[in-house]
């Protein structure tokens, strides 16, 4: 096959995985204020998407590596070829796809990291694989981040309310909180933005450069910054409406004293991580915040049984991507034909993922009214839409 | 292996700001209501996360607010400390959060 066709495929899919990262990461900044009321869903996830687009622009830092350490790439290592990347893109996709259809919250980067280790296990074999670093990585941080974040967002939650506790009957004024909301999930916005947005950066960049088309060493050019920002941003625009259901309302009801707490926390974590080089996914950081609020408002209940289930998906991404990026590259290994048959299997499956999720469409209109949240929870039905007088007697 | 001795910073780093930034903006919340000034912001959109009670129900918690906060016992001059005290939380907590700007992008610290 042309090595220009392979490259555009990549490219091609790198936007696409871009786009598919943007929507399933909106939930992590806008479930909270989407669920207390603090913003409206439309505006909620149009902030998220400028906010995503303006902080592709602000941070060009991008990765040296594709695969961030995992597989022993560069110096005396393997070289990743495009077709690997390919594989290992078609296997995030899909993952990214089929977790969005269930609703569950899951890694994005994981997904790209499981889908090139499965390709490189296929094309090059398991000992380019630095299965250490998968452990340090990926395996340990997706058990100690949801833990420590919920604890701290566990005590936060519990200071908020203990804060403004007054006597029964008294006003408490916690609506509040809600001013708070918008600007501490802009917060995370913009460094979601900052952070995912480079990774497609890098694997656009990475493959330019092997390719020849760009010299060692550059960073990238602006048509691929500016192409990966507005790929991330019309995503975030979209909204993965299914796991911002899960997240803000199947896991916990959210109030804006804990949605505050949430978000403080999910910020707060992230900044100090990626300040100190210590990266952790912003998706089970954001999941690990919400479920410790949901702790520590006294009444509120965590529903463990959609807890769990977005655990099994985080187990599953690595193995199940990779799965999938293995497939795709066995298939690539075959040569231009096969890469043709990718393509061809790729578009059908993301093809029926999309008409089975129409089945049971879930958007921004349709978003507070739905009982079941991906099929496994139940949720209190919706009020009946309350007239200009209750709004003025609403619970706050 | 993991990096433990930097996870423990991280994790230290994160409850302190958090805990602080939450404790500055209930703290200043708690003073606008101690101040007579309640807060009241309507959502935006009623979700099923939020419980409309009844009328009658709502009358009778705002007469028993309106009643706490007749009663409110501080002077007008303690009054207005409590309330610009909750404005300079809010301000506080404002600029952490543009501290938290400033260590988002890369091009302000480096």
């Amino acid at each position: 096959m042309d090595f220009t066709l392979i490259v555009a495929l990549v490219i091609a899919l790198a936007l696409i995985f871009d786009f598919t990262n943007g929507f399933h990461d909106t939930a992590n900044a806008m479930a909270t204020p989407i669920a207390t009321g603090a913003m409206k869903p439309k505006v909620a996830v149009g902030v998220a998407a400028v906010l995503n687009l303006v902080g592709a622009f602000l941070s060009t830092e991008v990765a040296k590596t594709v695969s961030g350490g995992i597989i022993k790439e560069g110096d005396g290592g393997i070289q990743i070829s495009p077709e690997m990347i390919f594989a290992g893109l078609i296997g995030a996709i899909v993952w990214n796809l089929i977790t969005w259809l269930r609703g569950l919250p899951s890694s994005s980067s994981h997904a790209l990291f499981g889908g090139l280790i499965g390709a490189t296990i296929i094309g090059v074999g398991a000992q380019a694989v630095a299965f250490d670093v998968v452990l340090a990585k990926v395996i340990l941080p997706a058990l100690i981040a949801p833990i420590t974040v919920g604890i701290v967002a566990y005590l936060a939650t519990r200071l908020a309310y203990a804060i403004t506790r007054r006597d029964a009957g008294k006003p408490d004024g916690r609506g509040g909180f809600r001013y708070a909301q918008i600007f501490s999930s802009s917060l995370v916005a913009l460094s979601h933005g900052t952070n995912d947005a480079q990774k497609t950066m890098g694997v656009i960049t990475l493959t330019l450069i092997a390719g020849g088309y760009q010299a060692v060493g550059s960073g990238p050019q602006f048509w691929v910054v500016a192409c990966c920002a507005l790929a991330i941003a019309i995503g975030t625009y979209t909204g993965g409406w299914r796991i911002i259901l899960t997240m803000g309302r199947g896991l916990t009801e959210i109030k804006p004293a804990q949605g505050f707490a949430a978000e403080t926390s999910t910020a707060a974590t992230i900044l100090a991580s990626s300040h100190l080089g210590f990266a952790l996914s912003t998706t089970q950081v954001a999941s690990g915040s919400v479920i410790g609020s949901g702790l520590g408002r006294r009444g509120s209940t965590v529903r463990w049984g959609m807890a769990g289930q977005i655990a099994l998906g985080w187990l599953l991404t690595l193995p199940a991507s990779a799965i999938m990026g293995a497939f795709a590259a066995g298939l690539a290994l075959l040569g231009p034909i096969g890469i043709v048959l990718d393509v061809v299997i790729g578009t059908a499956v993301v093809y029926v993922l999309f008409q089975w999720s129409k089945r049971d469409r879930i958007s921004h209109d349709n978003l507070h009214d739905i009982d079941d949240a991906g099929h496994v929870v139940k949720i209190k039905k919706t009020p009946r839409k309350p007239s200009r007088k209750d709004r003025q007697k609403v619970a706050l | 292996m993991i990096d433990w001795a930097a996870f423990l910073v991280v994790a230290a780093a994160a409850l302190v700001s958090s805990a602080v930034v939450v404790s500055l903006y209930s703290l200043g919340l708690r003073l606008l209501t101690t101040a007579g000034r309640i807060p009241t912001v309507e959502p935006a959109e009623f979700t099923g996360a939020i419980t409309v009670l009844s009328p009658a129900r709502a009358a009778k918690d705002a007469k028993r607010a309106r009643k706490a906060l007749k009663a409110n016992p501080l002077t007008d001059i303690q009054k207005s400390v409590a309330q610009y005290g909750g404005y300079l939380c809010f301000a506080l907590c404002g600029l952490i959060v543009l501290y938290g700007v400033y260590l988002i992008v890369p091009a302000l610290h480096q």
